[in-house]
């Protein structure tokens, strides 16, 4: 087994046995999906206008829950410096910490949509918006991934992340409501919101990969 | 000479440092240190608390980089794979995911290092470090002691050349000192640089000591450091293996200062 399936074995191993920032993840996702049905029910008939900005909002605080823990863990228990002493490219150990990270994440957006396809009544389940959903994690977890080990080593890094991530994501945030809101149908101007968001997405994961040797140097 | 890939022979430099110097915003932790221990030598890193050896062997390690000087461990430079694969570091952490088992530590370090056979490998260090009826337990729930053990038994899943160790007995009891000694410490061939203040246990197992205060080098019985310095003189002086009982004397042992706990 390689060493990057063996640090995506083992994070998905650890997220399952110690669920609890995961399982806040989806709480928190899943109490705001059903908060939002019930206000926007009392408030619009057509509530598809709303549902890219619910579910990108609920995706993206779900994942500023759980992004760092893993990195947390690691960092406090040595293991992180235990992995950088054994000699594998650090961008295997990167690779191996976001696909983990991403497939964790997408459970949770998975859940999420079913969640919100019965409860909104809308046909969540498209090529298109699924292709827009996993493009759009995959530059959000790449990002977040990287920021989490920059804070690691930093007091108050559960504070530090959300601030450093948010203004990040704006570019991304953007083209991916606008994409879910063309994906549904929905007026979402001439714009090529899909090829902004696989462009930021490019940048990031791109740009991550790069910069996280460079990150864990000390 | 070693083939390349192939641990340091006898008499060949293990580990070798040549001003070795880290500063931390303008504060200098460790300052010029030169090195050069002889492979299979077991060489007790001495000093006061705030010396530099822990920021010392995590330069050693690969943990951290050296603001200036030179390093070399088992013939390769510092940051290359040879290194670090010809390295194993027992720190003040175990290091050890807490939520694993001890089998599934060791698998999952087994296969960074890409160990062949891993299994046997595992099964084997598992029942030398008396961790193998309790493999399947949550290391969580381990002792201290036993995470010591485990974090032994992680050191040496990949059989390396070198282990650089900071304060290795801690936390062992008799039993897991000794075992320390036999797997590690006391192993013939196996190059050892080990911080402590364990006066009383290095005199069982270190050839020479390096002792640092604020930073610098100020007693140095490795046999290969003056050469190191001095490259005329390193032709004319033999090269002493670690097993020629270079011992720590007990006068150097008492002039510490350091109490054993």
């Amino acid at each position: 087994m390689s060493p990057f399936l063996a640090v995506v074995e083992k994070d998905l191993r650890l997220a399952w046995r110690n669920r609890s920032g995961w399982a806040s993840a989806a709480a928190f996702a899943t109490i705001a999906v059903l908060t939002y049905s019930f206000a926007f029910d009392l408030a619009t008939g057509d509530v598809r206008p709303l549902l890219p900005g619910v579910l990108w909002t609920t995706f993206l605080f779900a994942g500023v829950f759980a992004a760092g823990q893993s990195f947390q863990d690691e960092v406090e228990d040595g293991t992180f410096e235990a992995m950088r002493l054994a000699p594998i490219p650090a961008t295997a150990i990167f690779a191996g910490k976001l696909t983990a990270n991403l497939i964790a994440l997408l459970i949770i957006e998975f859940a999420q949509l079913l969640l919100a396809t019965i409860l909104f009544d809308a046909g969540l389940f498209t090529p298109a918006l699924l292709g827009i959903v996993l493009i759009g994690t995959i530059g959000y977890v790449s990002l977040t991934t990287l920021l989490s080990t920059m804070g690691g080593h930093v007091r108050g890094r559960s504070v530090l992340l959300p601030v450093l991530v948010l203004p990040l994501l704006v570019p991304l945030l953007i083209g991916a409501v606008r994409g879910t809101g063309a994906a549904l149908g929905l007026e979402a101007g001439t714009a090529p919101w899909i090829v902004l968001l696989g462009v930021f997405t490019l940048w990031s994961t791109l740009g991550a990969f790069l910069l996280f040797p460079v990150a864990v140097e000390r | 000479m070693s083939a390349p890939g192939e641990p340091p022979l006898a008499g060949e430099v293990a580990i070798r440092a040549r001003a070795l110097t880290r500063q931390y915003g303008g504060v200098t932790v460790v300052r010029g240190v030169d090195l050069a221990l002889p492979a299979g030598s077991k060489t007790a890193l001495l000093g006061a608390n705030g010396a530099g050896k822990t920021t010392l062997l995590a330069m050693l390690a690969g943990l951290i980089s050296p603001t200036s000087g030179s390093l070399e461990i088992a013939g390769y430079a510092r940051g290359s794979a040879g290194l670090r694969r010809a390295v194993g570091v027992l720190g003040h952490k175990p290091m050890l995911y807490e939520d694993l088992s001890p089998l599934e530590n060791l698998r999952f370090f087994a296969r960074l290092y890409r160990v062949s056979d891993a299994e046997a490998r595992i099964e084997a260090l598992l029942r030398q470090v008396g961790l193998w009826l309790r493999r399947h337990e949550r290391t969580a729930i381990l002792s201290r002691g036993y995470h010591q053990r485990l974090a032994l038994a992680r050191v040496l899943i990949h059989d390396p050349a070198v282990v650089i160790a900071d304060e290795p007995e801690t936390g062992l009891d008799p039993e897991g000192v000794a075992l320390l000694d036999d797997l590690a410490l006391r192993r013939p061939g196996l190059t050892v640089l080990a911080a402590t203040h364990r006066i009383d246990h290095i005199q069982s197992w270190a050839s020479g000591i390096v002792r640092l205060d604020r930073g610098r080098v100020v007693e140095d019985t490795s046999s290969l450091t003056t050469a190191l310095v001095a490259p005329e003189a390193a032709r004319a002086t033999p090269a002493t293996p670690a097993s020629s009982g270079a011992s720590v004397s007990p006068e150097t042992a008492s002039a510490t200062g350091e109490g054993a706990r």
